[in-house]
């Protein structure tokens, strides 16, 4: 699976917040635009981020197989027909330009998660949205992240208990209750626990940031995803 | 010299409300990775919409929709938490023809929280009548469904109506896990919290 690798390219180097506009702007261009010049258009912009990333797109094609796998299946669920002539051309092609044109978005989200560390993005968050709520979202978002394995490993734990006492053999709707009043049980515990944790901590609405700066590069890049986001504004 | 700035301290009640948001945000990327098979060609049986039916039963309009919030920003930053260790914003745009169910998600935990709690303020959740936790959660499943099928149709290109119809195996599954939710509530579990 795709996740940050360090590294120094162009991509690692630009701010989070213009990443970040870049690729909210080209899912924005992309999806507006159903066409096959914007389709060709936004690929090439899509690898050319990938480029600047140093990332392979086979290796993204790889670590995204199933989604696509998925997706590949909407042309031909759109071209079957229930009588003759069975298979409709024209929807399925339809469908395939469709589901295309959220190729390039897969493959500009990839740069970014492989660019930009988590804290980065939580910075970027914390700093875009003003305020108390900025800060409920930024410290919410690292806490996620670090507890987000603690409490998966929670579940886990849980099913393979269910399993150990011959829970397989139960009917699934008391195998899905069983489960889900374990999981939550331990995670509201959690939930106490650390609310004790971050009030022992002075937990503040003023705490100190890491420094993020935009530099010169950044500004053709925002100049970029802002021009993305308002394409759809321009009659074509 | 003196760089004094006082420490502006978050208060108790939001510390509590907040830490539980942030535990039923982990809690939803835990149980998206959790699926228990079924016989035959039927879907898998996804336990992530017990994280929306929680957060809305448990932490009402606010804190709920902070949940399912942070659920979407975390994998948009890269953390592995949708199905199958898949993240980023094209995951959320597209997924496996399922990216509206995420947001999805989000709109259906305010919704349920929103009804089952009447105002921001959460109610202890043995207050809850039965008839109001499946009315709240029937609503977010709606919610959930108004949402994911026309974005299914979106990105696909796939009519609506075959959207629909591609989607509608997971309805009865989907309601299932209402009664289980309502189920797990009037246990009396949660009747602490």
């Amino acid at each position: 699976m795709l996740s940050y690798r360090p590294g120094s390219t162009f991509a690692h180097r630009l701010d989070p917040r213009s990443k970040l506009l870049v690729q909210f702007g080209l899912a924005i261009a992309a999806v507006a635009h159903p066409t096959l010049p914007w389709l060709v258009g936004t690929t090439a912009f899509a690898l050319g981020a990938l480029a600047a990333a140093r990332l392979s797109p086979l290796a993204v094609l790889r670590s995204y197989r199933v989604v696509l796998a998925v997706l590949a299946l909407a042309p031909v669920v759109a071209g079957v027909a229930l009588g003759p002539p069975w298979f409709r051309v024209e929807p399925a092609l339809r469908s395939a330009l469709y589901v295309g044109r959220i190729l390039p978005v897969l493959l500009v989200s990839a740069a970014y998660l492989t660019s930009t560390p988590v804290r980065d993005t939580r910075a970027a968050v914390q700093r875009l949205v003003p305020g108390k709520p900025g800060r409920i979202l930024g410290a919410g978002m690292a806490l996620v992240v670090r507890l987000f394995p603690l409490v998966l490993a929670d579940v886990r734990e849980v099913r393979d208990a269910i399993h150990a006492r011959g829970g397989e053999a139960r009917p699934l709707w008391d195998r899905a209750r069983l489960l889900a009043v374990r999981a939550l049980e331990r995670t509201l515990d959690r939930s106490d626990r650390l609310a004790v944790a971050l009030r022992a901590r002075c937990f503040a609405w003023n705490p100190t940031l890491p420094p993020l700066a935009f530099e010169r590069r950044d500004y053709p890049v925002l100049a970029v995803g802002i021009a993305l986001a308002l394409s759809p504004l321009v009659p074509t | 010299m003196a760089t004094e700035q006082s420490v502006d301290l978050v208060d108790d009640e939001t510390v509590g409300w907040f830490t539980k948001a942030v535990l039923i945000a982990a809690l939803t990327a835990a149980l998206a990775q959790i699926s228990i098979p079924l016989p035959g060609t039927l879907p898998p049986f996804s336990l992530q919409p017990f994280g929306m039916f929680f957060a809305g039963l448990v932490l009402g309009p606010l804190w709920g929709g902070l949940a399912l919030l942070l659920y979407l920003l975390v994998g948009i930053a890269g953390a592995p938490v949708f199905s199958n260790a898949n993240a980023g914003l094209g995951y959320v745009i597209a997924g496996q023809g399922t990216g509206g169910f995420l947001v999805g998600f989000l709109v259906g935990a305010v919704v349920a929280g929103a009804i089952a709690h009447r105002g921001t303020t959460p109610r202890p959740v043995a207050d809850l009548s039965v008839p109001v936790q499946v009315v709240a959660l029937a609503a977010a499943v709606a919610v959930v469904y108004a949402i994911g099928v026309p974005w299914l149709s979106m990105v696909t290109g796939l009519p609506l109506a075959r959207a629909a119809t591609v989607m509608a195996p997971y309805v009865p599954l989907d309601l299932l896990k209402l009664g289980i939710a309502v189920a797990v509530v009037q246990g009396g579990y949660l009747a602490s919290r």
